[in-house]
């Protein structure tokens, strides 16, 4: 520990909770590239912690239960989301590579070629992934038709459970699902229920599900693959 | 609702592996156990019903997010999701304008009183042996920082409440923890 003693009370005093705001923001910015500080901070917080217990219940005004749960679906897809795909999106869309090359790259094995040289001006494509390397299942939505089109590409099989497609897009609450995927073959869909503004900037997330697909209509889990739609056309 | 005696602590524990395996049901299970006593620690320090109903939720969020990273070798899991909401309570608490300790509504017992509804019997060893170094310190300093705990009040509340210079309550706060975490390793 090479903490000073200053700085092990400064951490006493955060865990306590009496420092002012500008220094009790200082301390949380400062804990998260400071290993040691961090580390004080957390034995504080367990020194101080049995005092909890001798709080009293306060029974909360109303049953949060429902609410929290629904977080928990939305925090899950906002995370996965925002680890996965944002910074590839960008190194995608920065740089030599640009966004339609990648998609077309991957489309070439996929039999998209055909549909990419006629230039379609609404298709666009999203690869669903857990890491670059990783491409899962690529999605193609044509707009127009408002058809989507779903291509295992290298999803690991789940022989007792399926994979299901959901739409996610802060417009529309809770996610919804888009119907189970097949895992050697293309399943098609469509989103004509959608506004198509909503179809273009959703997130298409997939979760591994019983073999019906979600019991609850909500996903079960974290999605384990996630991409964002990217036009195709000029 | 018992969390200090010791099959409801082993429940907690057992229940805690659970959530960290992402088993919504054990979650909904722990949410019924503490909802009540997590509500007590964020509405002590955010009286604002509205808001301590959103941070309880924010809370319950970040307890099932970081389920994994609880350690039943470092405490209880109801001090370690006490800290979680605690820590969003206070976060909240220096956002929003202070509240004056002479202004926090009735219905909030004075924590020289509240601090222990807990029979003897019930307590951990963990806080049997923290009250125990609480009581040697000074009676002032002693309830000085059982405010900044249970209340989350800052220094400057502290310093108004006990009509004292800022800087004093800071020294009174820092040698106050200093002989805590000495009296706690003794």
């Amino acid at each position: 520990m090479s903490l000073s003693p200053d700085d092990d009370l400064a951490a006493a005093e955060y865990a306590l909770g009496a420092l002012d705001p500008a220094e009790r923001a200082a301390l949380a910015a400062r804990r998260q590239r400071e290993p040691d500080l961090d580390a004080a901070i957390s034995a504080w917080e367990r020194r101080l912690a049995p005092l909890a217990e001798a709080i009293a219940p306060v029974a909360p005004p109303r049953d949060f239960l429902a609410e929290i749960e629904s977080r928990l679906d939305g925090a899950a897809i906002a995370s996965a989301v925002v680890v996965d795909l944002t910074r590839r999106l960008r190194r995608w869309r920065a740089g030599a590579i640009a966004a339609g090359a990648v998609a077309a790259a991957l489309a070439i094995g996929l039999g998209l070629r055909e549909n990419m040289r006629a230039g379609l001006p609404h298709e666009y494509v999203a690869v669903l992934q857990k890491s670059a390397d990783q491409p899962a299942f690529v999605v193609t939505v044509n707009i127009d038709a408002r058809s989507l089109t779903v291509r295992p590409v290298a999803a690991p099989p789940q022989p007792d459970k399926a994979y299901e497609l959901w739409l996610i897009d802060a417009k529309l609450g809770a996610p919804r699902s888009l119907g189970l995927l097949k895992q050697n073959a293309a399943t098609a869909s469509n989103v004509a229920s959608y506004d198509p503004a909503v179809v273009e900037n959703a997130t298409y997330a997939v979760t591994i599900e019983p073999p019906g697909g979600s019991p609850t209509g909500k996903p079960s889990g974290a999605p384990v693959f996630v991409g964002k739609l990217i036009p195709t056309g000029p | 609702m018992d969390l200090g005696v010791k099959s409801d602590a082993q429940d907690l524990v057992a229940l805690m592996a659970r959530v960290a395996s992402r088993d919504r049901a054990a979650f909904a299970a722990l949410y019924r156990q503490t909802q009540a006593k997590l509500y007590g620690v964020v509405v002590r320090i955010i009286q604002r019903r509205d808001l301590a109903g959103e941070i309880l939720q924010e809370a319950y969020v970040r307890i099932w997010e970081r389920a994994a990273d609880f350690d039943p070798a470092k405490g209880s899991p109801i001090a370690w999701m006490a800290t979680i909401a605690r820590n969003r309570a206070l976060d909240e608490a220096r956002r929003v304008q202070p509240v004056a300790l002479e202004d926090m509504p009735d219905g909030f017992d004075p924590p020289g009183e509240d601090v222990d509804p807990l029979s003897a019997r019930q307590r951990s060893e963990s806080l049997q042996a923290l009250m125990r170094c609480l009581e040697t310190l000074d009676p002032e300093k002693r309830q000085i920082l059982l405010l900044a705990y249970y209340r989350g009040a800052s220094r400057e509340a502290l310093a108004k409440r006990f009509d004292r210079p800022v800087p004093t309550i800071k020294t009174w706060l820092r040698r106050s923890l200093a002989d805590l975490k000495d009296c706690l390793s003794s």
